[in-house]
C-alpha cells in the first residue's frame, strides 16, 4: 500500500512538475529598458551588412548615449523560429524585418507590431517613401509597417545567346515554353534550370501557375485555410506542372540541387532558362557579370486568373509594439531611408522603396524593369511561404514536388497536401 | 565507510545531479509536456491529451521514416561494424606494416559531418560528381543515377557515406580489441590445422565479442540519432525517400511550427531507443546464460 501511495505520490510530482515547465515556456516577449536599439534581420549579405553597421554609426554618432545592436541571422533561421523566439525573448528587437502579407497579419495580432502611422504622416518618416508603398503596409487599417524593398519573387530568367543559338524566342505562352523545352531538349540542352532540393524554388513558380489557372481568389482561399486543395482548377494547374515534366523541362538533377545550385547552373551556361526571383540580377552580376541574360513574365495560360499578374512580394521593418523606444526606432528607419543611405544601399545591390540621394548610382536597367513589373501591376500574387501559413505552403511545395517528380498524379498530390495541412 | 555528515554524498553529487536535472531530466520531461500540447513555441498552449500520439500513427511520412532509419540501421551494421570488423582483421593480420593505412581509414571519423556531407554532395552530384564520372569513363553510362535525387538510390547513397565515414572508428575499437587476443589461443589453432579466416571468425571474433556487442548496440542508438548527415545531403527528400525521424519532427516543430506534434514523435522515438536498447540487452543475457 505505501509503495502505491509513494508511485502516485511520484507520479503527481511529475505530472505537476510537466505542467509548470510547459507553463514556463509559454513566455511572452518585452522590449528591454535600457539605452540599446535592436534590430533583427535575416542575413542581407556582406555587402549590405556593411550599410547596416555604417548606419548604426552614424545613429550612435547623432544620438549619444544609445547604443545600436544590429543581429543578423541565417536567412531559413529567421523566417522560421528565429524571430518568433526573439520576439519571445526578454530582450526583443525594437525593429525587425518582416514579409508583407499573412506574417505581418500575424504579428499584429500577437501584439508586436506598433502603428507607425504618427510617424509617416507627421513624424521623421514623412515624405521619405512615396505614400503607393504603403498600401502592403496596413492590417486592419493602420499602417504597421515601414517599406524597405520589394522582390519579384519569380519570372523566368533567359540565357540570350543559347536561346537564339537555338532558334528559340522567349516564351510568351504556355504551349511556347513546351515547345521550347521540346527544340532545346532535341538540340541537346537543358530547357530549364532548377534547384529544388528545398522545394520552394519551383514551388513559387508553380504557385503563380495555379493562380493563374485557378483564380487568384482561389489561390488565396486556399493557402489561407478557406478552401480545400480540392477547389476547381488546382488539379488543372498542377496538370501544367506534370506537363514540364512529360517534356523533360527540367534538369534531371532538380530534385538534388538547392537554390544556389540551379542558380550555378544556369550561370554557368548549362541551361536555357532559369525560374527565381529578382534577386538574380545582384547574383549575376556579380558571379557572371559576362553572361547575357534578360527574363519573361510567367508564359499566360488558359484559366481564370489575370494573365498579366505578378507574384511578388513587399518587404519592410517593423517597430515592434512592445518596444520602450519606438520614437528612437521611428528616427533609425528615417535614417535608413535617408537619400545617402538609400544610395547605399543600391551599390550593395538593392534597390530601396524610398527616394536615394540626387546623382546615385545607376541602377540595372533589368532590376528597374522588374521594379515597374511590379509596380504596374494590377494583381500581385503573394508566394505561398511568406504571404500566407507556412504549413500549408510547405504542403502545396511537397504537391508540386511528387508532381513534378512523377511519383503522384496531381489529384493525389492535392489530396496529400490537403491531409497534411489539415491535419 | 559512514561519511561524517548525512548531507555529504548530496554534496558531492549535487552539481552533476544539478547539471543532469538542467540539461537531460528537464528538457525531457519538458518534452512529455509538450507532447500533450498543441503549440507553436510561442503564444498560449492548448491541451489535446493523446491527439498527437493517435496523429503520429496515422501519419504515412512519420511511419515511413520509422522504416527508414530501420534499413538504414540495418545498412550501417554491414558497411559500418561488419566492414570495420573486417578491415582490423587485416590490419592486425598485418601488425607493423598497417599504421599508414589506421590513419587513412581513421581520417574520415576526424571530419566535422557537415564537411563530409558537402563533399559527398559534390561525389555523388548528377551534372559533374565523381561517381557518374567513373561510370562513363568505363563505358557504364546505364547505371548513371542523380544519386541523391531518385527516391530509388538516395537511401542507399546516405548509407555509403555513412558507413565510410564509421567503418574507419569500428575499426580502431576492433584493433585493439584483437591486439589484447593472447597469442597462445591463436597459435594452438594455427597447431590445429586452422586457416587464418577461420582463427578470425571462429578464434579471434568470439574472443572480443564484448567489443562486437558494444560496437553493435553503438551503430544501433546512433542510427536513431542520426540527423546532420541526412540534413545537408538531401534534407528528408526526394519525396520523403530519405525522411527519418530526426529530420522529419525538425520540419514538424521548427518549420511548421507544430512544437508539440514534434515532441510526441520525438517521445516514441525515445521509446523505440530504449525499447531497442532493452531487446539488446536481453538477447546478450541470454547468449550469455546459453554459453554459461
Amino acid at each position: 500500500m505505501n509503495r502505491l501511495k509513494r508511485t502516485i505520490g511520484l507520479l503527481a510530482g511529475a505530472a505537476s512538475t510537466m505542467m509548470i515547465l510547459a507553463a514556463c515556456g509559454n513566455g511572452g516577449g518585452q522590449g528591454a529598458d535600457d539605452d540599446v536599439l535592436r534590430i533583427a534581420m535575416g542575413s542581407p549579405g556582406e555587402a549590405q551588412i556593411k550599410v547596416w553597421n555604417d548606419i548604426a554609426k552614424q545613429y550612435e554618432t547623432a544620438h549619444p548615449g544609445i547604443k545600436v545592436q544590429l543581429n543578423f541571422q541565417d536567412d531559413d533561421l529567421y523566417q522560421t523560429v528565429g524571430l518568433p523566439s526573439l520576439l519571445n525573448g526578454r530582450k526583443s528587437p525594437d525593429i525587425y524585418f518582416e514579409w508583407a502579407g499573412d506574417r505581418l497579419a500575424t504579428r499584429v495580432k500577437d501584439g508586436f507590431a506598433a502603428d507607425v502611422g504618427p510617424y509617416v504622416s507627421g513624424g521623421p518618416l514623412k515624405g521619405l517613401i512615396d505614400d503607393s508603398a504603403y498600401n502592403q503596409m496596413k492590417v486592419g487599417g493602420k499602417t504597421v509597417m515601414v517599406p524597405f524593398a520589394s522582390d519579384v519573387t519569380n519570372v523566368l530568367w533567359y540565357n540570350t545567346k543559347v536561346m537564339s543559338g537555338a532558334g528559340v524566342a522567349p516564351p510568351k505562352t504556355w504551349d511556347e515554353l513546351l515547345a521550347a523545352c521540346d527544340t532545346l531538349r532535341s538540340k541537346g540542352i537543358t530547357p530549364i534550370a532548377a534547384g529544388n532540393k528545398d522545394l520552394w524554388p519551383v514551388g513559387n513558380w508553380a504557385a503563380h501557375l495555379v493562380s493563374r489557372v485557378a483564380g487568384e481568389s482561389s489561390y488565396s482561399q486556399v493557402l489561407s485555410g478557406k478552401a480545400g486543395f480540392d477547389s476547381p482548377g488546382w488539379s488543372d494547374a498542377l496538370g501544367h506542372v506534370a506537363q514540364l515534366r512529360d517534356h523533360k523541362c527540367l534538369n534531371d538533377t532538380a530534385s538534388a540541387l538547392n537554390d544556389t545550385e540551379g542558380d550555378q547552373m544556369f550561370l554557368q551556361g548549362k541551361a536555357a532558362m532559369h525560374p527565381i526571383g529578382s534577386w538574380f540580377v545582384s547574383t549575376a552580376i556579380e558571379e557572371a557579370p559576362e553572361l547575357e541574360i534578360d527574363y519573361v513574365n510567367l508564359p499566360t495560360v488558359p484559366g481564370a486568373g489575370d494573365q498579366n499578374s505578378v507574384i511578388g512580394v513587399a518587404t519592410g521593418y517593423v517597430i515592434n509594439a512592445k518596444s520602450k523606444k519606438t520614437k528612437e526606432s521611428a528616427d533609425f528607419l528615417a535614417l535608413v531611408n535617408s537619400g545617402a543611405n538609400v544610395t547605399a544601399f543600391t551599390r550593395a545591390g538593392t534597390v530601396p522603396q524610398a527616394k536615394p540621394a540626387p546623382g546615385g548610382p545607376a541602377v540595372d536597367p533589368r532590376t528597374t524593369r522588374l521594379n515597374d513589373l511590379l509596380a504596374d501591376a494590377e494583381t500581385v500574387v503573394l508566394p505561398p511561404d511568406t504571404g500566407y501559413e507556412l504549413k500549408r505552403a510547405e504542403a502545396f511545395y511537397r504537391a508540386v514536388s511528387l508532381v513534378l517528380g512523377g511519383k503522384k498524379k496531381p489529384q493525389e498530390a492535392l489530396a496529400d497536401a490537403q491531409r497534411k495541412a489539415g491535419s | 565507510m559512514k561519511p561524517n555528515h548525512r548531507a555529504t554524498p548530496y554534496l558531492f553529487a549535487g552539481p552533476a545531479l544539478l547539471v543532469f536535472g538542467f540539461a537531460v531530466l528537464g528538457p525531457m520531461i519538458a518534452t512529455g509536456a509538450f507532447s500533450f500540447t498543441e503549440w507553436s513555441g510561442f503564444g498560449p498552449m492548448k491541451f489535446v491529451g493523446f491527439d498527437n500520439y493517435t496523429r503520429a500513427f496515422r501519419d504515412t511520412v512519420f511511419v515511413d521514416s520509422l522504416a527508414h532509419v530501420a534499413v538504414y540501421i540495418a545498412a550501417t551494421i554491414v558497411l559500418e561494424v561488419l566492414v570495420g570488423l573486417a578491415l582490423a582483421g587485416v590490419l592486425a593480420a598485418r601488425r607493423g606494416e598497417s599504421t599508414w593505412f589506421r590513419v587513412a581509414l581513421f581520417a574520415p571519423v576526424m571530419l566535422p559531418m557537415v564537411v563530409v556531407a558537402v563533399l559527398w554532395s559534390f561525389v555523388y552530384n548528377g551534372d559533374f560528381g565523381l561517381v557518374n564520372a567513373v561510370l562513363g569513363a568505363v563505358g557504364l553510362e546505364s547505371l548513371q543515377h542523380v544519386w541523391l535525387g531518385e527516391s530509388g538510390t538516395a537511401l542507399a547513397s546516405v548509407c555509403v557515406v555513412s558507413g565510410w565515414v564509421y567503418a574507419g572508428f569500428y575499426m580502431a575499437i576492433f584493433y585493439a580489441a584483437l591486439r589484447q587476443v593472447p597469442g597462445e589461443v591463436i597459435e594452438a589453432a594455427r597447431l590445429d590445422g586452422a586457416g587464418e579466416l577461420r582463427i578470425f571468425w571462429q578464434v579471434k571474433v568470439p574472443v572480443i565479442r564484448r567489443a562486437v556487442e558494444a560496437c553493435l548496440l553503438l551503430c544501433v542508438t546512433g542510427g536513431f540519432q542520426s540527423f546532420d548527415l541526412f540534413y545537408v545531403l538531401t534534407d528528408g527528400g526526394p519525396y520523403n525517400a530519405t525522411e527519418i525521424p530526426t529530420t522529419y519532427l525538425t520540419r514538424v516543430a521548427f518549420t511548421d511550427g507544430e512544437v508539440g506534434y514534434g515532441s510526441a514523435m520525438a517521445v516514441l522515438m525515445t521509446a523505440l531507443v530504449v525499447l531497442a536498447g532493452l531487446g539488446f540487452m536481453r538477447l546478450r543475457a541470454r547468449g550469455e546464460r546459453t554459453a554459461a
